[in-house]
């Protein structure tokens, strides 16, 4: 498989008042085509961080990326201009955050908020980007998405605003698709619904996926590699089966010892990982 | 919506009827007599009592309190007694309101104008000296009373300079507009510069914000589609009080500049214990603010589309 992006000795800093935040310490992974890369690890690990670092979202100041390279589709990120960087992010490379209820503007319609990337990216007049927006609403599986299109996000639930993301997302036929921690704000049956639906457009689709969770076992039926990231670095690395089965890293084995299993006899607690993760300045 | 309006509108009888009695009240009960002041401190107490049987002053207060509002019904609100005398108070409200509301709509554009963009201006280049240059100019423009200002810019503009005309009123397209516009656009213009810039630096903290950026658009589009009109909108609030006070006119600007507005009629009638017009300015001032909140409440549905009235 071709690579699509090569992220390399990635070093992203926040310039405080009380001091420099290491928040990404020398970070490397790559995702191929069509590949599903899992990114986990604890709040705070860098996770973030480092996807907002490849769309050059980090707020700056206080953020800044200080050093390392990001290959997508055989570019330099960090070396192109602001302007060459507008049509890679949500054209090429799109993104879907967290929390869905505060991830769309309150004032706008669906229609608005989808519309305006196909319009700027692909330059379709109204007309032909409204009919693609109903397109992507029924894609994700919005009910009655002639009429939901005019509806302002306060009128769907959190998992309908989930699913508008992700069309906002896709509206431009991404080849890389960044999820971070879409489903962390959603109650689990809908969790469950969101992970299918993924899986289900990037096969359609065909579009490569760096997913953030910090819950390992969401992983499992969903990425082909898995990255383990704690203090801002990368501490393990491997394909999906080789984490569960073998984990090299101190880290990963509390991890996967964390999370309740069915299939065991139930013990009298869950492992916690000992400690809190330090403090990174 | 519409039931909300009228329901609202309602109420506003009963409030007027309130605010009446109770400033009707505080006109006869409160010190000073207008009677005693139209003919000095030494006049004789025989023609004291005539003026007052002559004017109506002498029956109980529900008596006079209620002919009063017999007679606002038909739109009589009485005859001024010491500023003008024997002038409908209608009349001289009306001459003033129209003087006030010209001087005030300036000022208000001025606000809109001048302090949304600094605010803007100032979130956008946060913690530059543009910045810190606008948070002075706003702490000045907030604090700095319009009684000292008035005066220094009076002395430098209109006597050291000679630039502009030191007062009167020449309608609102001339030069003399210009001093007490400024010194009443002032207060405006800082605090909407304040408001605007509080405002934006919240709201491009935003997720959506980080949304729209995400989508790759321009800045400028990212500013203008996605953070302004989420940051305005509070600022309804502030612009319909303006709005409501469109009508109250400044006592204090328009007596040194000598304009012939509502806040130099009010001045004087409270100089003079006028109360027939004193009373009328309160319930135009009332009539005012509420449908100015109304407004507000309009507007801001119309802005924001989660605000819904049953």
């Amino acid at each position: 498989m071709a690579r699509l992006l090569d992220v390399r000795d990635l070093e992203t800093r926040f310039y405080t008042q009380d001091g420099i935040v290491h928040a990404v310490n020398g970070v490397s992974f790559h995702v191929d085509e069509g590949e599903t890369l899992g990114i986990v690890g604890e709040s705070g690990s860098g996770k973030s961080v480092t996807v907002l670092s490849i769309m050059r979202l980090i707020p700056s100041p206080p953020g800044k990326i200080t050093s390392g390279e990001i290959i997508f589709e055989g570019r330099d990120l960090l070396k192109i201009d602001e302007e060459e960087m507008r049509e890679v992010r949500g054209n090429r490379m799109a993104m879907i955050f967290q929390d869905p209820m505060t991830s769309l503007n309150p004032v706008l319609t669906i229609e608005q908020q989808i519309t305006e990337a196909l319009e700027l990216h692909l330059g379709m007049n109204h007309q032909q980007a409204r009919r693609r927006a109903i397109e992507l609403l029924k894609m994700v599986g919005i009910p009655a998405a002639e009429q939901r299109i005019d509806n302002y996000p306060h009128q769907f639930s959190g998992g309908m605003r989930q699913r508008v993301m992700i069309a906002m997302g896709l509206a431009c036929n991404p080849r890389l698709l960044i999820a971070d921690e879409p489903t962390t704000a959603l109650d689990v049956t809908i969790q469950a619904q969101i992970v299918e639906l993924v899986k289900r457009l990037r096969d359609e689709i065909g579009m490569a996926i760096i997913w953030i969770t910090h819950d390992l076992s969401l992983l499992a039926g969903l990425a082909d590699r898995i990255i383990v990231m704690y203090a801002g670095q990368v501490v393990e690395s491997a394909q999906t089966a080789d984490i569960y089965r073998n984990p090299r890293h101190p880290y990963t084995i509390g991890l996967l010892q964390s999370i309740p299993r069915l299939d065991e006899k139930r013990r009298e607690r869950l492992e916690p990982i000992e400690g809190v993760a330090p403090r990174s300045h | 919506m519409l039931k909300y309006i009228v329901n609202r509108l309602l109420w506003l009888p009963v409030l007027l009827v309130i605010i009446s009695f109770i400033t009707f009240a505080l006109g006869v009960y409160g010190p000073g007599d207008p009677v005693q002041q139209l003919l000095g401190q030494r006049s004789d107490p025989e023609t004291v009592a005539r003026i007052r049987r002559e004017l109506g002053l002498d029956r109980p207060l529900v008596i006079q309190y209620i002919d009063y509002v017999r007679r606002a019904l038909r739109g009589d609100l009485g005859e001024s007694i010491t500023v003008a005398r024997g002038q409908p108070v209608i009349k001289l409200i009306a001459r003033g309101l129209w003087v006030s509301i010209q001087l005030n709509a300036v000022v208000i554009a001025l606000g809109v104008v001048v302090g949304i963009p600094l605010g803007v201006l100032a979130a956008v280049r946060r913690n530059t000296l543009l910045d810190y240059l606008t948070t002075a100019g706003v702490v000045m423009g907030i604090s700095f009373p319009t009684f000292l200002t008035a005066p220094i810019l009076l002395w430098l503009l209109s006597y050291q300079v000679r630039l502009l005309p030191p007062g009167g009123w020449d309608g609102v397209f001339s030069r003399s507009v210009i001093l007490p516009a400024l010194v009443l656009g002032a207060g405006p213009i800082a605090v909407f510069a304040r408001q605007t810039r509080a405002n934006l630096i919240e709201v491009l903290d935003q997720d959506y914000v980080r949304t729209a950026r995400a989508k790759g658009l321009p800045e400028l589009l990212v500013l203008g589609r996605h953070a302004l009109r989420n940051a305005l909108i509070p600022l309804i609030t502030i612009f319909g009080l303006m709005l409501g006070g469109l009508v109250t006119g400044s006592f204090i600007t328009e007596t040194i500049f000598g304009i012939p507005g509502i806040g130099r009629l009010g001045f004087r009638a409270f100089s003079a214990r006028d109360y027939p017009i004193l009373t009328a300015l309160t319930l135009l001032i009332a009539v005012s603010y509420t449908l100015a909140n109304l407004l507000v409440d309009v507007v801001y549905a119309l802005a924001d589309p989660r605000i819904r009235y049953e």
